[in-house]
This record gives structure tokens, C-alpha cells and sequence, in this order.
């Protein structure tokens, strides 16, 4: 057993290519976050930042303030992730980071380069759905639907994790999700269905 | 009908393509947002826009009264100002200067009631004319009745807390204003805009297809589509103004607190006599006053579902330094039913009496009183119910049961169905989907008469330029809809029937029907009529919790619920209805509470954070019973089934401690209090959150 | 937020020598992000800490284990290590917050994270510890504040796991500039019970680099009550530790969350003296309230807290 677990995984991605010591050109414009070492900021000047979201490269400019739901939403129109608390208490806005549940409304895009995000879109459109997506249909695990695409998210994650889940562990990976609608019955019950049906 | 229907927009919702008012990304588009009252009373002198107008980014600013005028309540409208991003507008609001004179304020209802409170209307009193009313003789029930037993209990101030926050975005051209809202009822948004801008109602469209969450908050543009309206005109580009978390605790409605001092008298062998009750509770600064969605003021049906004939009963609304009311699912039955249900337990607890045999005896529904058998059969509530307090160990198991009324029913409504050459077929309504499964209801009597799947049926809602519907509140929808298509669509049967020559075009036979439509499609309208739809359900809930006598935490087990809807048209939506209309009553019972601070007026609970909502660990194992009864037509299912949950879960508790409760929400604190075990201070009626 | 400079340090000397008077550290996010939402706070820097290297470590190679501040709260739930011989940290972790937090939240993060009181997170306030002139919550809505505080603020401390580490004998490794600083859990929180603007005693630049926790205590536990069954904070939290052998026990400590400024700890001639007795434990349960100072709304976490403190320790004799 490795005694010393690194986080490495979480920050696949950071060559060192990209931190070298080169010294950033500090210039009244934007400036890439790519090239800055640990002793040059960057902002409060809108930043270019490469954005790695559901597979593809997306190349954005904004302030440091600017949070990834914020991004997402309204710079790439990728709006399944939904603005509904922004102060991570509701899980609406949830996105998949390096495959791990977050919630995007708290965190900064310019802290986001380098991760691999996947979102509501990154998942199945109407035509192909995931086994979640079809399950929560076949359930009624919806109405009106704004919680719907953060609650398919964290369950995605988990049926990632593990395939054949307990309704405990389903509950537990739904617990930083509201829904105002009271659709968890069926969540669970869709979530179940999944479980038994094991992999695909 | 009555069967398990997919969600006709399923597909849409789980793959994040259904788009929402807060969605919505016309060309251009700007950020609004709005300044709010930090105070609960001020005279605002002036509003120097300048500063904001002033930064990078800002489009428009306004003012959302003329200086000077006098503000009510922590969250009224101050000014608002449209941006190029969401940074710079915030940086615009703060940059915003107010001149203000404060002014004195209250913010709890028994303190609003004293004469030497300030005032939240200068030449009004904050209690409003009481109402009263008489039925048979009370004092001489009361004097000849076997038992009398009293209490007083209290519920608090709820939030709606739809998940997507109230707004819209706004269009403002010269030709006309296009809005995307967030509403349940698109009719009352385009209305309103038109009252603010003057623009004609025929240059005014207003869609809203999908929306997240209403529970009765969302008529109208609202303040916020007023001033988004102004936003767009000034910047001559469309402004989408969403409301963040923080502004729905204050300022787009609740539902009325409850205080209320409760008598109930019996005969020996259970029969009520006597009733007696003096409430008020607070519906925000507009006290009584018609609030948005016709909620009006903290009173609430008393006596509720039962039979007395001598009742007596007076209800004041009381005006605080808050947002005003607005209504909330099942406006008053909630805390009508918290209330009446309680002082029933206390009588069958006075008499000896099983709650349940107490019940039927009084109450004058069939409907319900076998609803009460049947519940208690699935329940098992003869083996389940013991005398209070029987648990040993720290853990107390208690049951308790409550029922409901509601009016349902429909209203006039209208619908377009065309049938085209290649068999295809399209409904068009101008109503609104809450989550409630309208789209999906409106295909599934489309399939019906003609005999296809719903699948088959494309279905557009929520654009008013489709045929008018009204608005989806008062559980009204699917009786009014319902009608209103299956209308149309007989129309449209007659016409293909004689179009094509095909005696029953129906099912099978329709594309050849349709063939021989060439190229000219059957257009039909449709109303809604009498005789599809009625009015008046019941509902009967049973509660199973587990109370940790030690620290006070409550566990709802089990709720059992047996409902009446009507015709029952899609069995799976309904019992998605009954699912959240539950949940949200155990959030009622358990969890929510809006929280003012009494020293500088202000909600100390604006978020998700400690303004509680149940969770997918707070849920329990919901059985549900829903009764199809097709000869009555659709009634509508959306509010009764919030209504009992509360009254049910605090006659569990009572029963499993032996003490009343006897106030919402029943946290760890409350239930210790009511066990005495709380140090030192006495547990008196005390305003705050102890 | 109002607008800031932001910088990636890749050495705790960088982070050191980045920050500034007006600078924060940027681990998870949670706590930094909700304050500067509500201008509770406005740096003009932030120096992102997370790609620090080695600083995500846990190391269980020696009887003293070394976690790195920027392990997240997630990790420490489901270490499997942890998980066979600290099960009550991995307890403690896992009721923080809710899986979505837990991936980005960091230990190091967790102990230093602000007071979560309503008034003085209430972006219209400037509340005592804020440098304002009042405690709205002495006179107001106090049902979630302390019972024991050495000063004006009742804010309580509400790290899970702050109180689960100071029943450990946990030390917390912080950079000060270019010293190494250990601290106890006590220490850690001490200038918070005594300076209403304190929140811990970390001054502006100091960084948390790791936490020692020596594995000498076999037995502990950790349990709280919350309003809510998940997502939601602690109305009170216990966590109880010691080392037995047999029925003889050493060393137990008892600490509360949630009921003052700092992890409380419950001190008793018992506990001293190893005796956890049916009526030991009943005694040292009941010696909680004599300390206690309830204000209007929190006496209720009087007897919660004796409850726990049973239960705790009942937990770890069975």
C-alpha cells in the first residue's frame, strides 16, 4: 500500500513545461496564466485563460473574480449547470472536475486551467443518453427539472466509482443536492435501477 | 389515463437542454440586478446613480421610485443597474449612493401588536381589522360539552425557495417588448409588463416553456421585470435580471406566520361542539392587503374539515417591517391544519379516545372518512398507536395522522390542436409547466382521443401567443387544460373524420385519414367546459417518527398518504406531486423557518445554509395510496398533498414524547424545551428562535 | 467579489513571499470565496496553494502521522489507513459539509476556516468581530453560539475536525515567515477566546504546511447532533480519546464543538485519573453545565452536549 498518497491525480495535467521559470511579460493587456511562476500574479486585468471542458479546448478571457458556473453559463452557453444558491449549499451548478463532483459557483475559472471539467452537456444529449439519464426519465426522478442536471452529475460520479452502489452510498452521494420539488423518491429509485441493472 | 406516463420533456431536463428563463442569451444581452434596502424603515432622500453610471461596463442604471419615498422592509427596491458582466454590475450596485433617514421598525409580530410599537404604515395601525365569525352558540357549547381542552400553538414564516430565483429577460425594442420569465402564468407577466411600460398587449410576448419552481410566488413581472423593462429601454439591448439566493428571502413573498389560541370542547362520546379560536399571524409590511397571487393576509380556514357547530373564531393580520406574504402552496391549510389537528389529539388524549375513531366521527367528507380507513389499514396504525411516550431507551416511537381539504377544479382555458398530412399532430396551450407535467398531461388526452401514443404528440406551452390559459396556481391546471385539449382535439376528430371521409380516423387508421388530408392541415380550438373537471379533494396523511428523547432530533420514518385527485390522468406525475408535497411539509414541520433579527431588522437566514431545506437524508420511506376516481373528472393534485404532513409528523412527536407541540419547526431545541430539560430558563412563550 | 490579483505559488516560501497585508491563501475555496461574495472580505491577492508540492501528503509511516494541509477533507474520509486506526477523524471528516465540498476542502483550510455566525457573515453588518462596536448575538438569535467565551464575540468554533484532533493531541505545523511554528489544537485557537476579532491564532501570512497526529490514543470517537441529517453543521460535536489497556485507561481527553470560541475542553478529576466508570462518566456528563453560561437560545446545547459526552465515552469503553 502506498504510504504516501499524493493528490496528484487531481492536477493531471500541469506539465512543467508551462511553469518554467520564465519570467511573465507584465504589460497593461491580458496576460496568459501559463506563463507565470509563483511570484508574478496575474489580473485584476481580464486573463486568457484554456478552458478543458467535456473534451474540447475553449480559450477565455475574464478577471480573476469570475467564477467557472459564470464561465460556463453565460461565456460557452453550456447552461445545464444552473445558478441557483452560488455559495455552495444547493449543488445545482455541480461539474465533474478530473471526474470528481465540485461545485463550480466556487471556483475560479482562472484556478480551473489544466483540470478536466465535464458538465451536463459532456454527458449524453437527448438522442444517446447514459443509463442515469434514461433511468431518471423512466422514474419520474424529475419535474421541473433546474436541480436535475447537478443531481445526474454527482450520481454519474458515483456510478464511476462504483457500480453497483447501496441505496446508503446513493443517498450519501445525493446528499449535497437539494430539490425544492421533492423528487428524491425517485432519484433513489432511478439511482436503484441503475444499480441493478449493473454495468452497461 | 391513469396510467404511468413518461415526462414529455424528460429527455430535455436530464441532458441540461431545457432552457429557462435565466437561460435565456439573446444577442447582446446584458446582467441586471437590482440595489436593496439594508434597512427595514427609511426615508430615502436621494439615489446618486452617477457613481455607477460611471464605471466600465454599465449600461443603465434607474432608480426604482423617485426620491423622496419611504421604504418598508429589509430587501425593498432601491435602484437597479444593467452590465456587461456580472462583476461590474455588483461593483455598479455598491458603488450606488443612498442619503437615508432611518426609521423606527419592528420585526416580530407580538411586539407589531402593542400599542407603543412603531408603526409600519405611519397612519395605520399594523393590526388590521379583525375578522370574525359566529356559528351556533359557542358559550353554551362550551358550558354543557363533557371535555374542554385549549392550546396555543404557533407556525412560522416559510420561503418558497424555487430553486430558480424569480426574473426574467427582457427585450425592449420599438417594436414591441420580448420577455422570457420565470413565471406561472404567463398572461399575468405579459398584463404587468404592459401596466408598467404602456407598450400593447399585442406587441408584448412572454414565454416561458420551462421554469424551475413557483409554489404560488411566481405571477406577474414583478418589481424585478419592471425594472429589467426600463434596463432594456434605456440600454436599447436585452437585460436578463435573475434575483440572487439572498433576495428571495426578503422580497418575492412567504407563507404568513400563525399564532393560535385554540379551544375545542366534546361530548362524552367524541362528538365536537364547540370551537373557539383567536389567531393572527403577519403576511409582511402589506398587511391583509391582496398580496401577488391573491394570498392575502395571515388568515386561514378555522375550523378546519370538521364538523362543529358552535364555533367562534377572529383572526387578525398583523403588519411587520418584512416582505410581504404571497401564496404559498395551500395558502392558510398548512397552519390551519397544524393547528387543528393538535388540539384534536388533545381531546383524544382528554377522552381516551383512538385519534383516528375521533377523526371520522367528526368529519363530514366520505371521502375522506374512508380515506382515514384505508390509510390506517396500509399504516397499521391500531397495532402502531400506543398511549404517549411507551418507548423505553432514549429512542420514542410515535404516530400521528391529519387530513386535508382543497378546491382544485378548473377554469376557462384554451387550447389549438392541428393535425398535418403526415399524421402528425401539435397542441398548442398557453400554459405553463412548474415541474407539474403539464406538456406531458396535455399528450397523453391528445393520444387519447386519437387513439396514439403520446409520443406521437407535439406539444408547445408557455408563449402568449398560443391560446390563453390563466395561470397555473390554486392546483387548477390539469383540470383546466385537460378540458380545454380534449375539446379541441374532438373538434379536430369531427373535422379529419369528415375530411377524410373515414368514419373512425382513430388509432390505426389514422395516417390513412391523414393521407387523404393532402396539403391542408385540421386546425381546431378548443375550450375548457363544465362537466370534465370539478372541484373539492380530500387527503388523509399518517406519520411514523423517531424522536431521540436525549437530543432532541426528530426522524420521520414513514408517511403513509391516501389522495384523491379525480380523474387521475398521469399516475406517475401525481405520485411525483404527492412526493414533494410531503417533502415540503416535512421541511415545514421539521426545518424552515425565515429568521428576522429584532435588533437591526434584517433575515439572518437569506441561503440555503440555515434557512433549512430536506435533503436526500431527511427523506423517509413515503407510501402512497392515490385514489383514481374518473367519474368526478380532474380535479387537480398540487397543494393538498402539503397540507397534512406537518399536522401528522407533530402528533407523531407528541405522541412519542407525551408532551404538545405546540410550535413549527420542531427542532432539537423545541423538543428538548418541551421535555424540560433545558438549564435554568423557563420555556415560556418567548419571541426568537429558542 | 471585488476584483484581485491572482498568483500560483509552488513552494510555501513562494506563498510566503507573495503574501502581503491584503493577501488571502486560496486552498478549496469554500470559506474564502462565501466571504469575499458577501465583501465580508476583499483581498487584493490571492495566492493559490493547492499546487504546492508535497503539501497533499499523508504520511502514516512512523507512530506520529503527518498530513499535509492541502489534503482534502474527501481523502481523509476514505483513507484506508485512517479508516483501520483513526476511524473517528475519518467519522469527523465525513460528516463536513457534503461530497461536493469534501473534494476541494482541505485540512489545512478546515482549521483555519472563519466564523460561520449569521450576523457577522451578513454582508449589511459589521459585527463585533468584524471591528464593529456589537455582538448582535449576545442580545439577538443566538441558538447557534457559544456557551463558554472568554470575551464579547460568541462566535463557536465549528471545525469538525479541530475537535477531533485536539482529543488526539494534535500538533499543527505553520509557517510563520521563515520560522516553523508548532502549535496545539489550544494554541491553534487560544487568541480566539480571548480577541472577539480572532477567529484562530493564525496572524495574516501564516500558512498551515501539515498536522502531526500521534496514534498513541487507540481508542476515540467523534459524534454530533445537527438540525438536518447531513449537510449541516454541528449544533454540537464531541470527540473523546485515550489509551487503554485492559480497564485501565490513560490519557482521555474530552473536547466539544460548537459551544465556544475554541474545541472546549471538558476537564475532570476522573478523566484524570482514568476512571470511566458508569458513574464517572455520568459525573464528568453533568459537570458541563456548571461552566456553562447559556445565553437566551442556546441552553439546549447543555444538555446535548452531556449527551454526547455520555455517549462518547460509553463508544470507547464498549
Amino acid at each position: 500500500m502506498d504510504e504516501q498518497i499524493s493528490r496528484r491525480n487531481f492536477f493531471r495535467n500541469v506539465g512543467s513545461a508551462a511553469i518554467a521559470g520564465a519570467l511573465a511579460k507584465v504589460t497593461a493587456a491580458a496576460q496568459s496564466v501559463d506563463s507565470l511562476d509563483g511570484q508574478k500574479p496575474v489580473g485584476p486585468e481580464p486573463v486568457k485563460l484554456i478552458l478543458q471542458v467535456n473534451g474540447s479546448k475553449h480559450q477565455v478571457e475574464v478577471e480573476p473574480r469570475v467564477t467557472l458556473l459564470d464561465v460556463l453559463r453565460n461565456r460557452l452557453q453550456l447552461t445545464g449547470a444552473k445558478e441557483v444558491c452560488d455559495r455552495a449549499t444547493c449543488g445545482a451548478c455541480t461539474v465533474l472536475v478530473n471526474g470528481q463532483p465540485v461545485y463550480s459557483c466556487m471556483k475560479l475559472a482562472v484556478e480551473m486551467q489544466a483540470q478536466e471539467i465535464t458538465t451536463i452537456e459532456g454527458l449524453g444529449g437527448p438522442t444517446n443518453l447514459t443509463p442515469i439519464q434514461r433511468a431518471f426519465i423512466e422514474c419520474d426522478a424529475l419535474m421541473c427539472g433546474f436541480c436535475t442536471p447537478g443531481f445526474v452529475m454527482s450520481l454519474s460520479a458515483l456510478f464511476t466509482a462504483k457500480q453497483k452502489p447501496t441505496l446508503e452510498e446513493i443517498k450519501k452521494a445525493c446528499s449535497g443536492n437539494l430539490c425544492r420539488c421533492g423528487t428524491y423518491p425517485h432519484i433513489f429509485k432511478a439511482a436503484q435501477r441503475v444499480a441493478e441493472a449493473g454495468p452497461s | 389515463m391513469g396510467k404511468d406516463h413518461l415526462r414529455y420533456d424528460g429527455p430535455a431536463k436530464v441532458s441540461g437542454g431545457a432552457k429557462y428563463a435565466s437561460d435565456a442569451q439573446p444577442g447582446g444581452w446584458l446582467y441586471g440586478m437590482i440595489l436593496r434596502s439594508p434597512w427595514p424603515a427609511a426615508r430615502i432622500r436621494a439615489i446618486d446613480l452617477r457613481p455607477a453610471l460611471s464605471l466600465p461596463g454599465i449600461r443603465a442604471a434607474v432608480t426604482a421610485n423617485d426620491p423622496p419615498f419611504t421604504v418598508r422592509y429589509c430587501g425593498e427596491e432601491l435602484a437597479a443597474v444593467a452590465a456587461l458582466s456580472k462583476q461590474s454590475g455588483l461593483d455598479a450596485l455598491r458603488a450606488i449612493k443612498v442619503d437615508a433617514d432611518l426609521l423606527p421598525f419592528v420585526v416580530k409580530e407580538e411586539a407589531a401588536l402593542r400599542d407603543t410599537s412603531p408603526r409600519v404604515f405611519e397612519n395605520l395601525p399594523n393590526a388590521g381589522e379583525p375578522r370574525e365569525m359566529q356559528t351556533g352558540d359557542v358559550n353554551s357549547a362550551f358550558g354543557t360539552s363533557y371535555k374542554t381542552v385549549e392550546g396555543f400553538f404557533q407556525t412560522q414564516v416559510q420561503l418558497h425557495q424555487c430553486l430558480e430565483t424569480h426574473g426574467n429577460t427582457i427585450q425592449v425594442t420599438p417594436e414591441g417588448i420580448t420577455c422570457w420569465a420565470s413565471t406561472q402564468g404567463i398572461s399575468s407577466v405579459r398584463d404587468s409588463l404592459v401596466d408598467s411600460t404602456g407598450v400593447p398587449v399585442d406587441k408584448v410576448h412572454v414565454m416561458s416553456e420551462f421554469m424551475g419552481g413557483g409554489f404560488g410566488s411566481k405571477y406577474g413581472a414583478g418589481i424585478e421585470g419592471g425594472l429589467a423593462a426600463r434596463l432594456s429601454k434605456e440600454a436599447h439591448l436585452p437585460v436578463r435580471l435573475m434575483l440572487t439566493r439572498f433576495d428571495e428571502a426578503l422580497a418575492v413573498g412567504n407563507r404568513p406566520s400563525s399564532f393560535q389560541k385554540v379551544r375545542l370542547s366534546a361530548n362524552k362520546d367524541g362528538t365536537l361542539v364547540g370551537y373557539e379560536l383567536e389567531a393572527f399571524g403577519t403576511a409582511g409590511y402589506a398587511s391583509g392587503g391582496t398580496t401577488a397571487g391573491g394570498g392575502g393576509g395571515a388568515g386561514f380556514p378555522a375550523p378546519y374539515i370538521y364538523r362543529i357547530p358552535s364555533t367562534r373564531v377572529r383572526q387578525t393580520t398583523v403588519a411587520i417591517n418584512a416582505g410581504s406574504a404571497r401564496a404559498m402552496r395551500a395558502p392558510g391549510h398548512p397552519q390551519a391544519s397544524f393547528g387543528m389537528e393538535s388540539i384534536l389529539d388533545e381531546m383524544a388524549l382528554a377522552l381516551g379516545m383512538d385519534p383516528v375513531e375521533l377523526r371520522i366521527k367528526n368529519d363530514p367528507s366520505e371521502i375522506r372518512r374512508q380515506q382515514y380507513k384505508i390509510a390506517a389499514e396500509r399504516f397499521g396504525w391500531n397495532a402502531r398507536y400506543r398511549f404517549a411516550a411507551s418507548s423505553e431507551g432514549p429512542v420514542k416511537i410515535g404516530v400521528g395522522c391529519a387530513g386535508a381539504t382543497w378546491g382544485g377544479g378548473g377554469h376557462g382555458s384554451e387550447a389549438e390542436v392541428r393535425i398535418n398530412p403526415d399524421g402528425s399532430v401539435e397542441v398548442r396551450c398557453g400554459t405553463q409547466d412548474l415541474g407539474t407535467g403539464t406538456k406531458t398531461l396535455i399528450a397523453i388526452v391528445a393520444a387519447e382521443v386519437f387513439g396514439l401514443e403520446p409520443a406521437a404528440i407535439s406539444v408547445s406551452i408557455g408563449d402568449t401567443t398560443f391560446p390563453p390559459s390563466g395561470g397555473s396556481g390554486g392546483s387548477t391546471t390539469a383540470a383546466s387544460v385537460a378540458p380545454a385539449v380534449f375539446d379541441a382535439c374532438q373538434s379536430a376528430l369531427a373535422d379529419l373524420t369528415s375530411a377524410s371521409g373515414i368514419s373512425d380516423p382513430t388509432g390505426l387508421n389514422w395516417r390513412a385519414a391523414t393521407a387523404r388530408l393532402r396539403i391542408n392541415p385540421v386546425v381546431a380550438r378548443g375550450r375548457w367546459k363544465e362537466g370534465l373537471s370539478s372541484r373539492g379533494v380530500g387527503g388523509v396523511q399518517m406519520a411514523e417518527v423517531e424522536v431521540d428523547a436525549e437530543t432532541g432530533f426528530v426522524r420521520v420514518k414513514r408517511i403513509v398518504c391516501v389522495q384523491d385527485c379525480g380523474l387521475v390522468v398521469n399516475r406517475l406525475a401525481s405520485i411525483s406531486q404527492i412526493n414533494g408535497g410531503i417533502i415540503m411539509g416535512i421541511g415545514f414541520a421539521l426545518y424552515e423557518e425565515r429568521i428576522l433579527d429584532d435588533q437591526t431588522g434584517i433575515v439572518l437566514n437569506p441561503n440555503f445554509e440555515t434557512y433549512k431545506l430536506p435533503g436526500a437524508a431527511d427523506v423517509p420511506e413515503i407510501d402512497v395510496i392515490l385514489q383514481d376516481m374518473p367519474e368526478r373528472g380532474v380535479i387537480g393534485i398540487g397543494e393538498p398533498v402539503t397540507i397534512p404532513t406537518a399536522a401528522a409528523i407533530a402528533n407523531a412527536v407528541s405522541n412519542a414524547i407525551g408532551k404538545r407541540v405546540t410550535r413549527l419547526p420542531i427542532t432539537p431545541p423545541r423538543v428538548l424545551g418541551l421535555l424540560g430539560k433545558l438549564p435554568g430558563i423557563q420555556s415560556t412563550y418567548k419571541s426568537g428562535t429558542g | 467579489m471585488q476584483n484581485f490579483e491572482y498568483a500560483t505559488a509552488r513552494s510555501v516560501d513562494g506563498a510566503i513571499q507573495s503574501s502581503t497585508s491584503e493577501s488571502r491563501f486560496l486552498a478549496g475555496g469554500i470559506d474564502l470565496l462565501g466571504e469575499m461574495k458577501e465583501y465580508i472580505t476583499s483581498p487584493k491577492r490571492i495566492i493559490d496553494i493547492k499546487l504546492i508540492p508535497d503539501l497533499d501528503r499523508i504520511d502514516t509511516s512512523t507512530s506520529i502521522w503527518k498530513l499535509g494541509a492541502n489534503v482534502t477533507i474527501a481523502e481523509i474520509a476514505k483513507n484506508e489507513r485512517i479508516l483501520a486506526t483513526l476511524p473517528s477523524l475519518a467519522e469527523a471528516a465525513s460528516e463536513v459539509g457534503s461530497p461536493q465540498i469534501r473534494n476541494v476542502a482541505t485540512l489545512g483550510g478546515n482549521l483555519a476556516q472563519h466564523s460561520r455566525c449569521w450576523y457577522y457573515r451578513h454582508r449589511d453588518l459589521r459585527c463585533l468581530k468584524r471591528g464593529g462596536s456589537t455582538c448582535y448575538a449576545r442580545d439577538g438569535e443566538n441558538k447557534y453560539h457559544s456557551l463558554f467565551s472568554g470575551n464579547p464575540c460568541i462566535s463557536p468554533v465549528v471545525s469538525n475536525l479541530a475537535v477531533i484532533l485536539a482529543a488526539l493531541n494534535a500538533r499543527v505545523n505553520v509557517r510563520r515567515g521563515d520560522k516553523e511554528i508548532g502549535l496545539t489544537i489550544g494554541e491553534l485557537y487560544s487568541d480566539a477566546w480571548n480577541n472577539p476579532l480572532a477567529h484562530n491564532s493564525l496572524l495574516p501570512g501564516d500558512l498551515i504546511a501539515h498536522v502531526e497526529i500521534p496514534t498513541q490514543k487507540n481508542r476515540s470517537t467523534y459524534l454530533q447532533v445537527s438540525e438536518k441529517d447531513a449537510f449541516d453543521w454541528a449544533l454540537v460535536s464531541c470527540a473523546v480519546a485515550g489509551r487503554n489497556s485492559g480497564d485501565q485507561w490513560a490519557d482521555v481527553s474530552i473536547f466539544l464543538g460548537a459551544v465556544a470560541p475554541i474545541p472546549f475542553r471538558v476537564e475532570s478529576p476522573l478523566l484524570e485519573r482514568g476512571d470511566l466508570s458508569r458513574e464517572a462518566i455520568e459525573s464528568i456528563a453533568e459537570s458541563v453545565v456548571s461552566k456553562a453560561t447559556p445565553m437566551a437560545h442556546n441552553g439546549y446545547k447543555v444538555p446535548i452536549a452531556q449527551v454526547l459526552i455520555r455517549r462518547a465515552l460509553a463508544r470507547i469503553v464498549s
